[in-house]
């Protein structure tokens, strides 16, 4: 049986289609993204899976039962969000202890998860600091604590990694991979980061418009987009003929395309060239061999293998 | 920020002296021995204070608006707190309306006010009574309270709210535990500057006291009438040094500045 199961789920506001019908199956311990561009309805999925937003179609079922039948503050899922949300007022310790507390959870036992859980996020020196006196990345694991300290069924992140720096973002992405393996939590991330989503998910939900334009493990999404959309959302891609080839594909060979290097970009482990030819301008990605590689202005044959 | 020209200071030094002189003078002329407002005057003496202590009225009057103030602006704060709330979330069908109508004492005259007020507690026989000055004053200082209400209401991060939710909040418990103390430093700064407008309060509340319910002011007011003596102004004084104090307390106490602009102080 599906752990967590969306059956034709739907929300509209007013005339508005925000969620069309959406069905997805999630396994227990799995790791899945919603990923799309911002109004394509992955935030409001996830918050009508909190329960903060009422759906107007469909059903979710939590272990074949029904979700949408039972009030947010029972439904025992852990919330990570954009904002973190942390509670100001409350040391980092008084943040992760409150689901506990509103367990009933005993004192000492209390204590001692809080303890762990700071342990496993890495900030048990942070205890008694207040979130403005932590830094974005430090709050993001309280926040993270926070929702995994009640053992929720369910971890839901809603872009939680987005207000971080690039460097800070691939630290937690390890970090946050390697706790839900630990953990075995089953969870689903609300991202717009095509990276962030492949770098982390069992299965990725494109999304689309309210809809679900493919599901599936990240390397075969990317390797074979089931529509227009997903392959252009999904990395770079050159539309030759109607046939989407991915730029890292492409190589430098004595015959194929004949075209001319417009612009050639050293980016440290690979070279980005943009090169004119009879199909339009196409984008070549080639990895830095440390060879010698063909200069802007420089004739060049392209060559890939058909798919 | 860039610095002052000497135009601009000029201007400044002026506006303060402006502002400020008036109170100055009422201060120093408290001091006089005279038997009338005299300034400037070289002679120093307490006599109008301990004048002071000859008019029971005008202590019994002082405590009286203290305690309306206090009232007032609590119940004040208390009506305000769910109205800045479904105000700052929801958008309902006449919530503008509603906001209107809160807003609206801020509108009308004090004296259109006093006169209303005085007609119609006469009708249910609140005439002349501490009840109906409370209900008067929750009137006219109920803006005042809504408006830093509803400022630290609407600056609130809603995802808090659905963190303690999340995590097994019931909403009783979500009130106490999270928004009540996250509107707090609000709340605090709504009901000080709606104890102020209470407290400061005379064309209203003239037309509604009766004797024996006379606030400061209106005791004040009603005294210049009949004495040109310096008593009202050694009274002023005493006024002016108990909110000096009470300002240096609060400021200690809470951040004057966090105080009035109303924002909230623990937000990230």
């Amino acid at each position: 049986m599906t752990f967590l199961a969306l059956e034709g789920l739907g929300k509209r506001f007013g005339s508005h289609v925000a969620v069309d019908g959406l069905t997805l199956g999630v396994e227990k311990g799995e790791f899945v993204s919603l990923l799309g561009p911002s109004g394509c309805g992955k935030t409001t999925t996830l918050q009508m899976i909190a329960g903060f937003v009422e759906p107007s179609a469909g059903a979710i079922r939590l272990e074949g039962r029904d979700l949408l039948a039972v009030k947010p503050a029972k439904r025992g899922l852990g919330i990570v969000f954009q904002s973190y949300a942390l509670f100001p007022h409350m040391t980092v310790a008084e943040n992760v202890a409150f689901g506990l507390e509103m367990q009933g959870v005993a004192a000492d036992e209390r204590r001692r998860r809080v303890g762990e859980t700071l342990e496993l996020v890495g900030l048990a020196a942070f205890s008694g600091r207040f979130p403005r006196q932590l830094s974005g990345g430090q709050q993001q694991r309280v926040a993270l604590a926070r929702a995994l300290v009640i053992r929720p069924r369910i971890l839901l992140l809603d872009e939680p990694l987005s207000n971080l720096d690039a460097k800070l973002r691939e630290e937690m992405q390890i970090e946050l991979r390697q706790i839900q393996r630990t953990l075995g939590t089953t969870t689903i991330l609300v991202t717009h980061d095509q990276a962030e989503a492949m770098a982390l998910s069992d299965r990725l939900v494109v999304m689309n418009q309210g809809r679900a334009e493919q599901v599936g493990p990240p390397h075969v999404v990317y390797e074979r987009p089931a529509t227009p959309f997903v392959a252009s959302f999904l990395g770079r891609t050159n539309l030759v003929a109607g046939e989407t080839v991915r730029p890292e594909k492409i190589v430098f060979a004595a015959t194929g395309l004949a075209g001319k290097v417009r612009t050639r970009i050293f980016q440290g482990n690979h070279w980005l060239y943009q090169v004119e030819t009879a199909s339009g301008l196409l984008t070549v990605i080639r990895q830095n061999s440390g060879e010698a590689m063909p200069g802007e202005g420089e004739q060049v044959h392209l060559a890939w293998g058909k798919a | 920020m860039s610095r002052n020209g000497p135009l601009a200071l000029a201007y400044h030094a002026l506006f303060v002296t402006f502002m400020l002189a008036p109170i100055l003078v009422v201060c120093f002329v408290a001091f006089t021995p005279e038997g009338y407002l005299s300034f400037p005057t070289d002679r120093w003496s307490l006599r109008w204070f301990y004048a002071i202590g000859r008019y029971p009225e005008f202590i019994a009057a002082f405590w009286r608006s203290l305690w309306l103030g206090a009232l007032s602006s609590a119940i004040a704060v208390a009506l305000s707190v769910p109205a800045a709330l479904a105000i700052a979330r929801y958008r309902f069908r006449g919530r503008e309306a509603m906001t209107a109508l809160f807003m609206s004492p801020l509108m009308i005259p004090h004296v259109v006010l006093g006169v209303a007020f005085l007609r119609f507690f006469t009708q249910i026989g609140l005439g002349g009574t501490f009840t109906g000055l409370v209900l008067s004053h929750i009137v006219i200082v109920l803006p005042f309270a809504l408006r830093l209400t509803l400022a630290s209401a609407v600056g609130m991060d809603r995802a808090i709210e659905h963190a303690a939710i999340s995590l097994g909040a019931s909403d009783a418990t979500v009130l106490r535990r999270i928004t009540l103390p996250l509107v707090l430093p609000g709340l605090v700064s709504g009901w000080a500057l709606a104890f102020i407008n209470s407290f400061d309060e005379v064309t209203m509340t003239v037309f509604i006291a009766a004797p024996g319910t006379e606030t400061l002011p209106v005791r004040m007011f009603l005294y210049i009438q009949d004495n040109i003596d310096p008593l009202v102004t050694s009274v002023s004084a005493c006024v002016i040094a108990i909110t000096v104090l009470a300002l240096v307390a609060l400021d200690r106490a809470y951040g004057l500045e966090r105080l009035l602009v109303g924002r909230s102080g623990d937000g990230r």
